[in-house]
């Protein structure tokens, strides 16, 4: 069966999911669902220039997505911490998400210099533990980041663009206008980044970076500067993630200590892994069906317990999605859009 | 005798006890083909990764072309002229023998990351020149039926003759061939020693590690031979062939 039937297939199955699954308004469902799937697969699209690309392993995109959304919601008016303080003048909304892609390619271009040396595994080390500490920053630098109470009031900056349009619709529809526009600036964002991806993919620049996926000594020897390449990939990788990471606490209307927390990037790795690794749309259409499935956890949960607690949702979300992540592997390791030669966990 | 263009000194390396390389001296000579051979681990592949930077020797020095590039990467060396296969070969898998090709030939500017995201015309124009290439280069090592399979589709022979061809794109002024004939099958051995010989007039210096001895004596126009980490002989294929160190070390003595 053709791999681009199966995903339609799915797709056609999911909507049909979320719209019967729910008696409480399917509409506010669907965004919901549909804007999370979009920063998930944004997240996972920056993943997979690192892993599909390039063979880098990232195992701290929460990081990469942290720093972007931080440093954006600090650059605009915002109200922070405990106390709620309030500030109320700042940048122009693009002027601050562009200052905070940087903010995301600069911690790459930090962990990668000293790792991206070294062999593989050393970037993955050094990932895992940069997530934690970042983490762990945000937390106690409770000046700065409002550490565990966050910033809040932050969204005006973006919601003020929204359309009347967008607003007529989701009153007439019972949806939220606010996750609405958020959702679709996330799934346009997805666009643009797979178009200007798609176009470095067939450069000679995108082949470069199969290539040292392939054999860096070998890049080395034809006098290509692999350093260099992954470099460039790592920090695209992550500014990419940054950007996911903008519009996830832009959904929230809040950022705090916790959001940006290692089960993050496990469960954008777990979309990388449904959707593909390597192709170009993979990565978005596994967040689709990544999220129709943790809707779906969350209907297990409310048989298996009487009025699940969010932690009960979670533990039960991350057991089915631990299994799913298995069955894939063993079934279907190169996932759903994935090229069968593509997947090879091999890390060079 | 002509200029060296490759020049080494006090080369040492060690790995924990073992002594892989301690070579005092050696020269590349402009023109010739070089050939370096010695028993297994006798520390030739080792020498190689030394004086192409692949691994940094524990002390020494080395001198291309009086530049002294005892500290460079060892993709500027390869810059510089100096290109190297493997003894075991290094293909890109996952991408056609075509593609292999050409990104071994394409040129580092047009791999930036800008260049490649703004993508002019005269980018593709500037990879098109390169098929005329491409081709030759495939036909002269009997790969042109396989141009598109997948890299990893190649027998090992095939793989061997693919890694030498992608070094030929990059107009190397200095080819070091790790055992450029291991696994190749006879009358195709006897049509790559004619295509480096060929290589060779064309201007381009060889070193050569290999343990196919005839083919060695026939082409080579100095041997070099190292046993455990020492160079123990250096002349004319004659000299060496009868010099008693080398036939205890490496030859045997029935190969007389
Ligand atoms: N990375 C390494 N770590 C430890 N020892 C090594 C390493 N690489 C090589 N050696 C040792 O160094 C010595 C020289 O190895 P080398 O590969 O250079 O031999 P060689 O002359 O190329 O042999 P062959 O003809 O079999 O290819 C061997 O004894 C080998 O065991
Ligand atoms: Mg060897």
């Amino acid at each position: 069966m053709n791999k681009y039937f199966t995903a339609f297939i799915i797709l056609v199955l999911s909507f049909f999911y979320i719209f019967f699954s729910n008696d409480s308004g399917g509409g506010r469902v669907f965004v919901n669902l549909l804007t999370f799937a979009g920063i998930y697969g944004l997240a996972a699209i920056g993943i997979n220039v690192h892993f599909g690309w390039t063979g880098l392993l990232n195992f701290g995109h929460a990081a990469f997505m942290g720093i972007g959304a931080y440093t954006t919601v600090l650059l605009i008016p915002h109200s922070l911490g405990r106390e709620g303080v309030v500030i109320s003048t700042g940048l122009p909304l693009p002027l601050a998400i562009i200052l905070g892609l940087i903010a995301s390619a600069l911690l790459g271009l930090l962990l990668g210099l000293p790792t991206l040396r070294l062999r593989g595994d050393y970037l993955a080390i050094v990932t895992i533990a940069a997530a934690e500490i970042f983490r762990l920053l945000v937390r106690d630098f409770e000046d700065l980041t409002g550490g565990v109470y966050g910033i809040i009031q932050f969204s005006d900056s973006l919601q003020n663009s929204r359309p009347d349009f967008i607003t007529q619709f989701s009153e007439n529809y019972n949806i939220s206008s606010a996750q609405l526009w958020v959702g679709l600036l996330t799934w346009f964002s997805i666009v643009f980044v797979l178009i200007i991806l798609a176009r470095l993919k067939k450069s000679p620049w995108g082949r470069a970076l199969r290539a040292v996926r392939e054999d860096e000594d070998a890049v080395r020897a034809l006098g290509k500067n692999a350093v260099l390449l992954k470099l460039q990939s790592f920090m695209l990788g992550a500014a990419i993630g940054g950007l996911s990471g903008i519009f996830l606490v832009f959904n929230y209307g809040t950022v705090q200590a916790s959001t940006f927390v290692p089960v993050l990037t496990f469960y954008v790795w777990a979309a990388l892994i449904l959707g593909g690794v390597g192709s170009l749309g993979g990565p978005a259409l596994g967040a689709v069906i990544f999220w129709v499935i943790i809707a779906g956890t969350d209907t297990i949960s409310r048989f298996l317990f009487e009025s699940p607690d969010g932690q009960q949702l979670a533990g039960v979300r991350f057991v089915i999605v631990g299994l799913l992540i298995m069955f894939c592997m063993i079934f279907k390791p190169s996932g759903i859009l994935g090229d069968k030669e593509e997947l090879l966990l091999d890390v060079k | 005798m002509s200029n060296s263009i490759l020049s080494v000194k006090s080369l040492k390396k060690r790995f924990g006890g073992l002594e892989a390389v301690n070579v005092d001296s050696f020269e590349l000579y402009e023109g010739e083909i070089t050939s370096l051979i010695g028993p297994n681990g006798a520390g030739k592949t080792t020498f190689f990764d030394l004086i192409t930077r692949f691994q940094s020797a524990d002390s020494g020095s080395i001198f291309l072309n009086e530049k002294n590039v005892t500290k460079l990467n060892s993709y500027k060396l390869a810059r510089l002229g100096m290109v190297r296969t493997f003894q075991l070969t290094r293909v890109f898998d996952r991408m056609s023998v075509y593609e292999n090709m050409k990104f071994a030939g394409s040129s580092i500017k047009n791999e930036g990351f800008l260049k490649s995201l703004i993508q002019t015309k005269t980018l593709k124009q500037q990879e098109d020149h390169l098929n005329v290439k491409i081709d030759e280069t495939l036909k002269l090592l009997n790969l042109i039926e396989m141009k598109d399979s997948y890299a990893r589709e190649l027998s090992g022979g095939q793989k061997k003759l693919l890694e030498l061809g992608r070094s030929l794109m990059k107009n190397p002024k200095i080819l070091l061939l790790d055992e450029p004939l291991a696994g190749v099958n006879p009358k195709l051995s006897e049509e790559l020693l004619e295509i480096i010989l060929n290589l060779n007039s064309q201007g381009i210096n060889i070193l050569m590690v290999e343990h196919n001895i005839d083919a060695v004596m026939k082409i080579s126009k100095r041997v070099v031979v190292m046993a455990e980490g020492k160079i123990i002989s250096d002349g004319k294929p004659d000299f060496v062939r009868s010099d008693q160190k080398v036939i205890e070390a490496y030859l045997g003595s029935s190969d007389d």
